[in-house]
This record gives structure tokens, sequence and C-alpha cells, in this order.
């Protein structure tokens, strides 16, 4: 059910209205909506994640081995393969959306074409992360 | 059958304030035509079936935005939805998120609220004197906002959209696609005031990027497009706002 | 506190949208190093040592990268969890469940910032 008070006008109707009806969450589309407002939970624990590597690389070598060796555990492992599909996801849609959510003009400004920006947005995607892969599997010495 | 056509069975959404305590559903077996659309059949019912069904609808041709309704679960215009779309059975009940006033007929003034709301309208700070002459605008100019301005008012963004489900305040797709329209108006002066507008109650921040207004939208307005931009420009207003006042502040 | 909140929406989205492009941009390859690379044996114990990770991690683009990566998912995470609150029929929560997102992404950005200074400057 929609929120009983969803789109009620500010002076009450000549006649009792129903209940609005909420808009059907289970379609395909909607799904991917939810799913993707879902991927905040895989963020916020990558995010830990991170933050404790900070942390133990600040503590010192014994911590961080802990961390690494904690790395290798089955558990974590799928929860990283988690977060690169997620990233992924969240990727692909935002930067669907991102060209279009560009205004026309600010000052003498105009956003380059569209399917440029669309380009451009994957091109950064893959040198980035190229170069944080190469940081971290030691391509750069 | 032996006069081309086949039969759907329609389930319909009934509702009388008078005589049910919450709308109920009614079943009607239509024999529909080749190149029938759901108003066709709708009309049928209230033809020759059940002269007691309540609907709206006017143009037939997707142009007064009257006859939006959810078929199958999905916000559509129903002169344009082919019945060749669906199987044998199609259900059709009103635009979700709205309350109900009959039938498939629902409630327009929460609408109407948010669409006044914006200010939908030219506002300059100083009105131009008719010796003046007209505004001149350049097609590029009008280029920038005409696709916002082509909303038909049908409120089928408004059933799809997520928010607008949950939070009443929220200002909707077309109201906010109509204030961007405005604020994007080379001719217009009171981007301000309406940014003011956005960043208040009716936030446009909490626009969750469902996306679903546009992928519903009959007329490729996009106003997806325009709430986020529009959030864009809210932001370079609130932050020009601690340094300059608008043109008719006081 | 909805006052407030609804002058702060501004800057909010600013630092939500940077979680979700930057925040993005970075979890891929961490993700893909650490979920992918890592079980198939692609990633050599030297390129997690200690000594090399101090080397590239205390770097200066290291030191922020790290900070990227652990801060601006945070702000991504708190505006999605927030909407998906609402998303089921949250909306009066919204007053506490709002601020509560916020500031643990807040407080997760202010300890990566904290700990991004005390790795300690290799050499």
């Amino acid at each position: 059910m929609a929120h009983p008070q969803a789109m009620q006008p500010a002076r009450p109707p000549r006649t009792r209205t129903a209940r609005p009806k909420a808009p059907d969450y289970l379609r395909p589309r909607m799904l991917s909506y939810l799913l993707f407002d879902a991927t905040g939970i895989v963020y916020l624990l990558a995010g830990l994640v991170v933050l404790r590597a900070v942390f133990a690389l600040a503590s010192g070598p014994a911590a961080w081995q802990a961390f690494v060796a904690d790395l290798h555990h089955p558990g974590y492992v799928a929860f990283h393969l988690l977060t690169f599909v997620s990233a992924v996801f969240v990727g692909v849609r935002f930067f669907r959306l991102f060209p279009k959510a560009q205004p026309a003009r600010i000052g003498p400004l105009r956003p380059p074409p569209r399917p440029l920006i669309h380009a451009m947005l994957y091109a950064v995607w893959i040198a980035v992360t190229a170069f944080v892969v190469a940081a971290m599997v030691g391509v750069i010495p | 059958m032996a006069d081309g056509s086949k039969t759907k069975t329609f389930i319909v959404t009934r509702f009388d304030p008078d005589r049910h305590e919450a709308p109920t559903t009614e079943t009607y077996e239509v024999p529909v035509r080749e190149r029938w659309k759901v108003l066709d059949a709708l009309n049928y019912i209230k033809d020759e079936l059940d002269p007691t069904l309540s609907h709206r609808w006017s143009c037939r041709m997707a142009v007064c935005g009257s006859c939006g309704m959810n078929v199958n679960g999905e916000p559509k215009l129903t002169c344009k939805t082919s019945l060749a779309e669906y199987g044998d059975t199609v259900r059709v009940e009103p635009l979700a998120n709205f309350p109900v006033v009959r039938d498939l007929v629902v409630e327009l003034d929460g609408f109407m609220d948010k669409f006044r709301a914006v200010k939908p309208w030219i506002i300059k700070a100083k009105e131009r004197a008719v010796e003046e002459g007209p505004h001149r605008q350049s097609p590029e100019e009008l280029e920038v906002f005409r696709q916002f301005s082509m909303c038909i008012n049908c409120m089928l963004c408004y059933a799809a959209c997520p928010v607008v489900a949950n939070e009443p305040e929220f200002l909707g797709p077309a109201a906010i696609a109509l204030g961007h329209r405005y604020n994007e108006d080379s001719r217009d002066e009171g981007a301000r005031e309406r940014n003011r507008i956005f960043r208040g109650e009716g936030t446009i921040f909490s626009c969750s990027y469902a996306n679903e207004c546009s992928e519903v939208c009959p007329k490729h307005v996009d106003p997806a497009a325009a709430i986020n931009q529009a959030k864009f420009r809210a932001v370079l207003d609130w932050a020009a706002s601690f340094v300059t006042s608008g043109p008719r502040e006081e | 506190m909805r006052k407030l909140l609804l002058q702060l929406e501004p800057v909010i989205w600013l630092l939500f949208g940077q979680g979700i492009l930057i925040g993005t941009l970075l979890l891929t390859g961490w993700g893909l190093v650490l979920g992918v690379l890592l079980p198939l044996g692609m990633v050599p114990e030297e390129a997690l040592s200690y000594d090399r990770a101090l080397r590239v991690g205390g770097s200066l683009l290291g030191r922020l990268v790290l900070l990227g990566l652990a801060a601006l998912p945070l702000w991504k995470e708190a505006h999605h969890l927030r909407s998906l609150s609402i998303d089921f029929g949250g909306a009066e929560r919204d007053v506490w469940i709002a601020p509560l997102l916020y500031a643990i992404a807040a407080l997760g950005s202010l300890l990566a910032l904290v700990a991004v200074f005390r790795i300690p400057f290799p050499g």
C-alpha cells in the first residue's frame, strides 16, 4: 500500500476516497531499483573493510598480517566478489543516468554530447580499475 | 469468433464510496476486435455490459492525458495501449499512488497543489511593457527546455514513482520537470524562487533515481533527466544564494 | 530535525554523488583483486606484504585513494539505505533513520581521515 497521505490534496475531497495503492514492487524494473538501493549494505561493509585495512596498516606488521590472512578466508573472498559485482551493477546503472543529468549549460560551458560522456565515463572506469589492480597486485613496484 | 473478435477477460477495480468499504473488482468478458486499445474495451463494458462503470477519457489520441490507469500493474494511457500486448486476462486498476474517488477515477487535486507550488509561469523581476514588444528567443534557447514542455499532465509518472508512494510531501516528477522547464527558459527570471521551493518541504533531493517516471512517460519528456539536472542547479543556486540575492528578493 | 536535514540536503547530495561516482570507480578494482584475482592465485604473496603495503599505501596518492575507498562508499550507502527504508513505508521513521545513517557515514569518514594520517611515513 502507498502512504495513506500519498497525493492527498490540501483541502479534503468532497467524497470519501479509497487509500492509494502502491506501485507493484515485484516488476523486474522495480526489483532492479530495489537491488540498486540495497547495494548500500555492500558498500557500507566494503568501506568498513577498507577502514580496517587502513587501521591495520597504521598499527604495524602484526595487525597487517592478520588482516591479509583474513582476506584469504572464503567469507571475505565471497564478500569481495559480491563487492565487485555490486560495483559493476551500480556503475552501469549510474552511468546510464549521469549523461542526462547534466544541465544544458552552466555559464558559457556546455556538456559534451551524451554518448561521448557515456564513453568517457567507461574509459575512466576501466583506467581507474586497471590502476587500482596494478597497484594491489604488484605490477607497480 | 465469426466477426473476427476474440474474448478477453477484464478484471476491473470497482469502488463506490456510498456502497463499498474498500475497492473490489468485477470481471467482464469482452469480445475484443483487432486493433482495439484498452480504452475501447472499457467503453464497450460501459456501453454494453455495465453502465455504472466510471472512467475518464477524452481525446482518444494520447494528447489530453485523461485516460491514465494501471494496466496489469503498469501505468498506461489506455487510449494508446493496444490489447494485442496482453494475454487473455487484463487487469485494469486506477492509477497507483492516488486516492480513488470512484472505480477508475482518481483524485487529482493533490497533483494540482504540487503543480501550483512550483510557480509554472514566466516570472520577471519587472514586467515587460507592451511597447517593448515580445520576448525574443532563439531556437537554441528553446531547445534547452522544449522536451520538458511536452508534458500532458497524464500523471503516469506519479503512479510509477516509489518516492511519491512513500513521501507525501515530495513534489513529484511532472511538477519538478515543469519547474525545471521554466528555470531553463531564457525569458524567465524566477529560478532563485523556484530553487528555494525545490529545496523546501517538497524536496527534489528525495528522488532516488528509480527512473520509473521516464520509463512510463508516453511523451518522452524524460522527467528523470529534468529532476537530476534540477538537483545540480539547486545546489549551484544554494551556493550562489550565500553571495547574491535573486531578482525579486527584498 | 527535518528542517536541518532539508538545509543540509545539497551537501549530502554532493557527498552521495561523489560516493557513488568515485566510490564505484575505486571499489571495482578493490573487489576484482580481492574477490576474483586473489582466489585464482593471481596475487603474489609479495604484493600484499607489509613493506609494500606501507610503500604504496603510504604514498600521497595511496593515502588519498585509501581515504576515498574508506569514506566515499559510506555516503552512497547512507543515502541508498535511507531510500530503501523510505521505499518500505518509512516516511515517519526517516526523521531518525536519516540522521543515524548520515552520522555513521560522517563518523566513518572521520575515522578514515584519522587512520590515513596514522599510517607511518616510509623511510
